[in-house]
């Protein structure tokens, strides 16, 4: 037993090594700005570019849309296919995984060339851009959604909220969305990240976006690029932490049933 | 006018025939029990008149409106599901008032009714509970609750109780049934357990794929059932193949022995064979002197079920049950031992069956 609990710990002291090490040398790399002492002017100098401001504020403003229509789109599509199509199910699952075989590159110059031109010209819009987002988080919010109402009676529930006189817009705000609540802040929380991260979107539509950002300092000022990673690193963990406390009072959880 | 009207009713999913030429008049305030085995076509009914299926032909009407196409939120009926189908993200209350809301009632009114609702259950105190706070037969008692809450002039209840354990079973549908009394509210109640629809319901419809086998009060239905089916459903049965000896004197005869029958055997021919049969509880072993309706057979089993016990006699090829009331100083016979069963003519009853 004794020796299961050592290689159980060496194993977990090997995995936190690996996860921590490169962090740990981006943040001793960004320090390092001044020479010869360990300082936060790399941090300093990041904070005061009103560049960072305006494209990290445009980055959270996609990544916010994306969010939204993405959640207008998959939300009610899941329901549905959970509640009256059960057997498409495998279907759209396999739509939602074509980012997973259409690299992003590919995506991007077919809507240039699809929107790029009459009869619908959406490229000096960011349509194109957040319509591709949407494609790219799919898998992410359509399998975290997916999952959050596979763990509930969808059929019942409706029914039964049909029953009392709900109508469809009730039955989704009030009693799937709160009852998915926690499988919804995976999928958003999924969707941020990869959006906030995406480069090639941004890059080729034209659009100002963090990465793009990043990538555009990194051959002027070596040691800026590290601090914001660990920065937008620290937005993840932050937004992970609001999600375990959002979802902390989640239906389910909590005393067992009492009496008869 | 019936308040409820379910005309010639049949419901196809593909080429499977779920339900077939249903028709069923349900009185106001009359409490009628959907009785059948699985499959049989009886949730699908129920489902038609909620609402959530959509008949393939035939028409179903609710106090004198033609609701066969109403979407279910537009009809007047409440539901209680097997699965309580309580909100988990609401409290009791807010499942209760839930309707309520949506009907946008006032505040002060959905909280009295709650109240009301939560006195009618027995589970005043328990607004603020969460349903997974609650065991399974209070949640039942949440969901019917908040079905009656909205006053519907329909309760449908699926299952209801198929979920709970068997003595929380008994005393939930007598607090089912005597809520129901209380309020006088239209009900049709969908039971796959015979005991659970003879002891509640003002009415049975004992079904069976997909049809319509006998529709009768719970007495007609146990006492005088009319096809083989539905005497083999409800309760336990001693059912035979029987040759008619004499049309006219009643005279039937199956293994070797003959019984008489007080049904009347019109349209059979002496030579046809018919199915009878006849309860364990209207058989008893044969006391001194008794000659008439007389069979002779072996002790094959004795099996003890508490307030009963049963016999099984072999009789040739048949092996017959008699239920006789257990007491302390009952001699009972050994098994292997010969005997004598007998009953009442009136005892054998004739099931419906077209003559061979």
């Amino acid at each position: 037993m004794k020796r299961v609990n050592i290689f159980a710990w060496f194993i977990f002291i090997i995995g936190v090594i690996y996860f921590f090490l490169p962090l740990f040398s981006t943040f001793e790399f960004s320090l390092r700005m001044k020479k010869g002492v360990y300082s936060f002017e790399a941090y300093r100098v990041a904070f005061q570019d009103p560049k960072f401001y305006y494209n990290f504020g445009s980055s959270i403003l996609w990544a916010s849309l994306t969010i939204v229509f993405s959640l207008l789109l998959v939300v009610p599509t899941a329901y549905w296919v959970h509640w009256r199509l059960p057997k498409a199910r495998p279907i759209v699952e396999f739509f939602t995984l074509m980012p997973f075989v259409t690299p992003a590159v590919v995506l991007t110059f077919g809507l240039i060339r699809l929107y790029g031109k009459p009869p619908l010209v959406l490229t000096p819009t960011p349509i194109p851009m957040i319509a591709g987002y949407i494609v790219l988080s799919l898998p992410y919010m359509f399998r975290s959604v997916d999952a959050g109402l596979r763990a509930i009676d969808i059929r019942t529930l409706t029914e039964a909220a049909l029953s009392l006189g709900a109508g469809w817009g009730t039955i989704i705000t009030q009693v799937i969305f709160p009852n998915i609540r926690v499988a919804i802040l995976s999928g958003v929380f999924l969707t941020f990240a990869i959006v906030m991260g995406e480069f090639v979107f941004a890059s080729l539509l034209g659009w100002p976006a963090f990465a793009t950002y990043l990538e555009e300092i990194e051959s002027m000022r070596p040691y800026t690029p590290q601090a914001l990673t660990l920065v937008s690193f620290g937005i993840t963990w932050i937004m992970m932490i609001l999600i375990q406390w959002l979802g902390r009072g989640a239906p389910g959880a909590g005393e067992a049933a009492v009496g008869h | 006018m019936a308040f409820i009207e379910i005309k010639n009713v049949s419901k196809y999913f593909g080429k499977t025939v779920a339900v077939k030429d249903f028709s069923l008049e349900v009185e106001k305030g009359e409490l009628v029990s959907f009785l059948g085995p699985s499959g049989c076509g009886k949730t699908t009914t129920l489902r038609m008149v909620a609402g959530f299926e959509v008949p393939s032909e035939g028409q179903i009407i609710i106090d004198g409106k033609d609701m066969t196409f109403t979407p279910p939120n537009q009809r007047p009926v409440g539901m209680v599901f097997q699965a309580y189908a309580l909100f988990p993200n609401m409290t009791v209350a807010g499942n209760i008032g839930f309707g309520l809301k949506i009907a946008k009632k006032p505040k002060e009114e959905i909280e009295q009714r709650v109240k009301e609702m939560l006195a009618l259950i027995h589970m005043s105190g328990f607004e603020n509970r969460y349903p997974h706070q609650l065991s399974g037969g209070q949640q039942q008692r949440v969901a019917l609750a908040r079905a009656l809450a909205m006053h519907p002039q329909v309760l449908l209840l699926d299952e209801p109780l198929s979920a709970l354990d068997a003595k929380i079973r008994v005393s939930l549908r007598a607090e089912i049934r005597s809520i129901q009394q209380e309020l006088g509210i239209t009900t049709i109640y969908v039971t796959h357990d015979q005991e659970e629809a003879l002891s509640i319901s003002d009415r049975v419809v004992v079904m069976n794929n997909a049809r319509i086998e006998q529709i009768g009060t719970p007495f007609q239905i146990y006492n005088f059932p009319q096809t083989e089916f539905v005497a083999q459903f409800v309760g336990t049965l001693n059912a035979v193949l029987a040759e008619i000896v004499d049309v006219k004197e009643g005279l039937l005869r199956f293994d070797g022995q003959q019984v008489h029958t007080a049904d009347k055997l019109e349209g059979y021919r002496n030579g046809d064979k018919i199915m009878v049969a006849i309860r364990p509880e209207r058989l008893s072993l044969v006391s001194e002197g008794r000659k008439a309706n007389v069979l002779k057979g072996t002790i094959k089993n004795i099996t003890f079920l508490g307030s009963i016990v049963r016999i099984q006699v072999k009789l040739g090829e048949n092996v017959f049950s008699i239920d006789t009331f257990n007491n302390p100083y009952l001699t009972l016979p050994k098994v292997g031992d010969p005997t004598e069963i007998t009953c009442s003519k009136e005892a054998v009853l004739v099931l419906q069956q077209q003559p061979a």
